[in-house]
């Protein structure tokens, strides 16, 4: 049976971030964490091409240990097998490593046809992994796509690219990127979301994909990350007539200069 | 991207970039370092005018890559396409920084060649620096904008980063010289093989405002909580009153086609510097609200007292947008605001 792997990344909820007054320095610690924005598109994009062809959808991330509870969701979406490369670095890791532990997983399953990812994950938004990965397993890459089709060993794709929609073709295998447009992701319902737990999630430790030192070896490292906290008046004009609402907003905008 | 000139040993700055973008990306280059060998591969044959102004646009060294047969139908020529030739003629030249613009074919050549030197990738940098021990250090926006991350490295790297706008216009007169690198260059052609394993079937133009989102002074932006077409035009009749640029946020382009693409808002849209921006049914994600940090006064009107844009604005006019904007478009009218 032919596969179709998409990529995704498990992210912390950029909107729970919390910020250290003084030192701006995000935590975190309290948010939830949720399979990045884009890459849900990119999931129920795979699970269309997976349907058309026959072919097994196996939703691959790479991760340190906390990123196993995102197999559930991505199995309620749709996938058929999840498998997450487990590395305690991962949190170090850059776009390099994790370029090379997601290909290695690639060559390991075998008979992948085509890779998806998302157009930029929720965090870091660096459109760096999905060119990376095809480099690196040698395979050609269309990125930023809003339309796909496959047709025999052929790939049909509209990309975005600045004004322009270029249409493109090319071989399978590839990788493909896509944009949100591509297609809504549906949250999963009640029966996708029991069915999850009856298929398979899988932990892969990436010392057994046989990389070389060098290929797990980050290039850049995060000195740091700092919060930014917008300063806002945050006058909410929530009282009176909707007329008396107007025109305080208006009185408060000419003081302020702003009309 | 921001400069710091602390003096430095000269650094080697390999642009990589099409005809019209190379300009921006010198200027970039130098401003990041002034004593930079700044050397260009232009991907693509420039029109005779955007070469003749390379010449003089302060690099040392302009080499154009000139596709090899099968040559593509004009118009089909993909920059991506060169990503094997460069990487070539990367790995045997002098190592240092590889710099790309920001842009779709850009990300894309970025993380390629990255990928084929081995090297790291600082992707949309908004400021790059050395550092005393020689290394490298860099900063990008995270989480949509709520945050910004530090990086460093040592040794090659590619860097992609916004270069504004660097049309031929924006270039040097040619015989002005260089700004950092010495006078005019000869440009060099080198005919070299394309990747041709994606290929361009057609290329259509999307519609498209040419409008200057950055430039306008008050901004009205559309949200999706605007649900109607009725509804779109009291939007706009507002817009019209500010004297205002309308704007939208992505899915009211990408998804409903209501306003074309170069109106949306947001990381992968337009950034605005507005005195004025007033979002009508504009949730407040932070994929849109990181294009309007550097509005002066933000106005949120929504239904919504608990949309993420009500704590994150100046001012939040609360209620029906039916009733709301069409009373603020008179008001405004009736003050006699200057638009």
């Amino acid at each position: 049976m032919p596969r179709a792997v998409v990529c995704y990344k498990w992210v912390p909820a950029e909107n729970e971030l919390r910020l250290d007054p003084v030192t701006r320095a995000v935590d975190t610690s309290s948010a939830r964490w949720k399979v990045s924005d884009y890459d849900r598109n990119a999931i129920e994009a795979g699970r269309v091409l997976a349907a058309e062809r026959g072919a097994e959808l196996v939703a691959l991330t790479f991760g340190d240990a906390g990123a196993k509870a995102s197999q559930k969701d991505v199995l309620a979406r749709g996938a058929d097998r999840a498998v997450h490369v487990v590395s305690a670095a991962a949190g170090s890791a850059d776009g390099h490593v994790t370029a090379h532990a997601l290909a290695a997983q690639v060559r390991a399953l075998g008979d992948v046809e085509v890779v998806l990812c998302g157009e930029g994950a929720a965090d870091t938004y660096a459109h760096e992994v999905g060119p990376r990965v095809a480099e690196v397993l040698g395979w050609p890459v269309v990125t930023n796509v809003r339309e796909l089709a496959v047709q025999g060993e052929r790939l049909h794709a509209v990309r975005v690219v600045g004004g322009d929609l270029e249409a493109v073709e090319c071989d399978l295998p590839a990788v493909v990127t896509v944009l949100a447009e591509v297609g809504p992701a549906p949250i999963p319902g009640l029966k996708a979301v029991i069915a999850a737990g009856r298929k398979p999630g899988e932990q892969v430790a990436v010392d057994a994909l046989g990389l070389a030192p060098d290929a797990l070896a980050p290039r850049t490292v995060v000195t740091r990350v700092t919060g930014y906290a917008a300063e806002r008046s945050r006058v909410l004009l929530d009282a009176g007539e909707p007329a008396e609402r107007v025109a305080a907003l208006v009185s408060a905008l000419t003081e302020t200069g702003a009309l | 991207m921001t400069a710091d000139t602390t003096a430095m040993p000269t650094d080697v700055v390999h642009v990589v970039a099409e005809p019209h973008e190379v300009a921006g990306l010198v200027v970039l280059a130098l401003s990041a370092d002034p004593t930079a060998a700044v050397h260009v591969m232009c991907l693509g044959v420039p029109d005779p005018a955007t070469a003749q102004a390379l010449t003089g646009c302060g690099a040392m060294s302009v080499v154009v890559l000139a596709a090899g047969a099968p040559v593509p139908s004009p118009g089909l020529d993909r920059p991506e396409d060169y990503v094997p030739a460069v990487a070539e003629r990367l790995a045997g030249a002098t190592p240092g920084l590889v710099l790309v613009p920001a842009t779709v074919s850009g990300w894309e050549i970025a993380a390629r060649l990255a990928t084929r030197l081995g090297c790291g990738l600082v992707s949309e940098a908004t400021s790059v620096r050395r550092l005393p021990d020689g290394g490298w250090c860099a900063e990008r926006t995270l989480y949509a904008g709520a945050a910004v991350q530090g990086l460093e490295w040592h040794g090659r790297a590619v860097v992609s980063a916004a270069a504004g706008r660097g049309g031929p216009g924006a270039l040097p007169p040619p015989d002005a010289g260089g700004a950092g690198s010495g006078g005019p260059v000869a440009l060099e052609t080198v005919v070299v093989d394309r990747d041709t394993r994606v290929r361009v079937t057609s290329r259509t133009s999307r519609e498209r405002d040419a409008v200057d989102l950055s430039a306008a002074s008050r901004v009205v932006c559309v949200g999706m909580g605007v649900q109607t077409l009725d509804d779109l035009a009291l939007v706009e009749d507002l817009a019209r009153a500010l004297g205002a640029e309308l704007a939208c946020t992505r899915p009211v382009a990408e998804d409903r086609g209501w306003l074309p693409v170069d109106r949306y808002i947001g990381i992968s849209g337009a950034s605005v510097h507005p005195d004025l921006y007033v979002g009508v049914g504009v949730s407040g994600q932070v994929q849109h609200t990181v294009g309007i940090r550097d509005a002066r006064t933000v106005v949120a009107i929504n239904t919504d007292a608990s949309a993420a844009l009500m704590g994150q604005c100046d001012h939040g006019l609360v209620g029906d947008l039916r009733e709301l904007v069409p009373l603020l478009a008179g008001a405004v009218r009736a003050a006699g605001v200057p638009s």
